[in-house]
């Protein structure tokens, strides 16, 4: 597959491999005894051979259904995790190594996972990222003047975490990621149980921040949303493996070759008129209105054609929804292309 | 910046803060303090009283005087509760938001052991002070600053060690699903063999031996021994020598072990 970007690389995968192994244990008593003498223990590949590269300053989508191995990349690619197999390099290190100079550049956002102490303002904890990062105090005072000023949080530095609702604390979260103006930021579900105004700010604060520092994003959500505001680039995984690479509208044109036509006529219109139209599917006519699916190379075709079925009120030709096709995506556990 | 700079910066930044959060819990704070001072005041009464009564000991008034005086502030100085608190925060996966941060992963539980005794302190130093000036006629108090010189060199000793293996015991959560059996056990054990309960002066003989080279001895007995016993000047030096050797083994030990774990961790939850 082409890699979208032509950029250097900061994130270099080849063959990344990640393998857990867990015990089983039977439910109930007489399960509970058996695993006390004799335990059954399985491997599981979370990560098979994935090989990825990320420029610097790109944001990309890491999608896939639960349990597909997502987070265990971002978490290889953070350092928390030894990859099993494979090579991994980010901005020259070796993530696992966990070196301060590697640290310092980075950032990973867990949102379910929380980076501030609870009890304590929040300024407490970014005051704590000063000293961790070793910053300035001019440097300090500019970033957390900066940040505050994106994220409209002013008024909560001063505030216990706890008395936060959960989406000024997301807002206080990447503040305390960013303060140290990491190279890359990991997002593991950034906007997880917000409401959609909070969700809008986060993603435009992300989409500023990348645009303003060329902060390099990946970011995982199964908000598509999330994805289409931000990334130009989705990675698909599944099964640990790496399904798909490439940009947004590639990956609606691989996944669903097919356009959404609606028309709308001055008068009711016949099923049989549409006989004989070349290219076309899932039609439906319901009065006026005539909703088909047309093969893409053929949209221009169709839409000539339909103009020619009496006089129109509305034309509407759109995509299909990227949920949708997610959604189509996951239950199909489709390949939609070979892995590089 | 050099690293041992950024990370005391750190443990220092991390301890104002442990401090705030915990004067939140003004309640188990005062608990706590009490749990410190109760057992040993209630040693001290139990013992003076068996031997008011006549009881037969291996040591006299004011050695028992001294040792359950001192025994709260020594005990306080150099504990550590965060086997429990680390072994979650592995089981958990709650150390990721550590080990994403560049700065030592054990910061967070030195801070957390500072501001409990820093806290404890404002409490602990008048009660004892109080029970000190009590008993202040039948106790030993050594007359030379060199004791109490090296009371506090081997309450350090003692603090580094037992905190030492609280982190190999918490260590063992990165391969067992629940290390607080062990914790409980740990508890258990030293609390007899360090001398919390009982001093290992009043150990039967056959015991001898491995009462006063086991390692918990060191962890409190042995501080306190320092300030209330007769130790000869080699038997001073030999002690320190051992709890010296016991913290340079058990971290080398838990260092292997930790260092093993962390690439057994599998940073559970998202």
């Amino acid at each position: 597959m082409t890699p979208v970007h032509d950029l250097p690389p900061v994130i270099a995968a080849h063959d990344l491999t990640k393998t857990y192994t867990f015990h089983q244990q039977r439910a109930g008593l007489g399960g509970a005894l058996k695993s006390l003498v004799k335990r059954k223990y399985e491997t599981r590949l979370a990560v098979d051979r994935v090989t990825f590269s990320i420029g610097r300053g790109e944001v990309v989508g890491l999608l896939g259904p639960n349990g597909a191995g997502k987070t265990t990349t971002l978490k290889m690619l953070s350092g928390l995790l030894y990859t099993t197999s494979g090579d991994l390099q980010v901005l020259d290190h070796t993530p696992s190594d966990r070196k301060h100079d590697y640290l310092r550049r980075i950032a990973l956002v867990m949102g379910q996972k929380t980076m501030l102490w609870w009890d304590v303002p929040a300024m407490e904890s970014l005051l704590l990222h000063k000293d961790m990062y070793g910053l300035s105090t001019a440097e300090f005072d500019r970033n957390v003047a900066e940040l505050a000023e994106l994220l409209e949080v002013e008024h909560l530095l001063n505030v216990q975490v706890r008395k936060t609702s959960l989406g000024e604390r997301m807002k206080l979260e990447l503040m305390a990621a960013l303060v140290h103006g990491p190279e890359i930021l990991f997002l593991d579900e950034p906007t997880i149980g917000l409401d959609v105004v909070a969700k809008a700010r986060v993603r435009s604060f992300l989409a500023d921040v990348n645009k303003l520092r060329g902060t390099t994003i990946l970011i995982t959500s199964h908000d598509m949303d999330d994805i289409e505001a931000l990334c130009s680039r989705v990675m698909i995984i599944d099964h640990g493996r790496l399904q798909f690479d490439g940009g947004l509208d590639d990956l609606v044109r691989t996944a669903q070759p097919r356009k959404l036509v609606r028309a709308t006529y001055a008068s009711p219109v016949e099923a049989d008129q549409l006989n004989g139209l070349d290219g076309v599917s899932a039609v439906e006519v319901s009065g006026p209105t005539v909703k088909l699916e047309a093969d893409r190379e053929r949209a221009g075709f169709v839409m000539e054609q339909l103009t020619r079925l009496g006089p129109l009120v509305d034309l509407d030709v759109a995509d299909a929804d990227i949920e949708d096709i997610m959604r189509d995506l996951f239950l199909r556990r489709s390949t939609l292309g070979d892995a590089p | 910046m050099n690293a041992l700079v950024r990370n005391l910066r750190v443990v220092r930044r991390m301890t104002a803060a442990d401090i705030a959060q915990q004067s939140v819990y003004r309640g188990a704070w005062i608990i706590f303090m009490l749990a410190n001072i109760c057992m040993p005041i209630i040693s001290l009464l139990i013992w003076r009283t068996a031997l008011a009564s006549g009881a037969q000991l291996p040591v006299d008034e004011r050695y028992i005087t001294t040792y359950f005086v001192l025994l709260g502030v020594v005990t306080m100085a150099t504990s550590s509760w965060m086997a429990g608190f680390l072994a979650q925060d592995i089981r958990l996966g709650k150390l990721s938001s550590w080990m994403i941060r560049p700065a030592s992963l054990l910061a967070g539980f030195v801070a957390n052991n500072l501001s409990e005794k820093f806290l404890k302190l404002f409490a602990l130093v008048p009660m004892i002070g109080i029970v000190w000036w009590i008993f202040r006629d039948s106790m030993n108090i050594p007359a030379g600053p060199g004791r109490w010189a090296l009371f506090a060199i081997s309450i350090l000793l003692g603090a580094m060690l037992v905190f030492t293996i609280d982190i190999l015991i918490a260590s063992l959560a990165f391969w067992m699903d629940d290390v607080s059996a062990l914790v409980q056990a740990r508890v258990i054990i030293a609390s007899v063999l360090s001398g919390s309960v009982v001093p290992l002066a009043l150990m039967p003989e056959w015991s001898r031996g491995f009462v006063d080279h086991q390692p918990f001895r060191y962890t409190v007995s042995f501080p306190v021994e320092i300030v209330a016993g007769q130790l000869t000047g080699p038997e001073l030096l030999a002690g320190l020598g051992f709890q010296l050797g016991y913290v340079v083994v058990f971290a080398a030990i838990t260092r292997l072990v930790w260092s093993a774990g962390i690439r057994a961790y599998s940073a559970v939850g998202a």
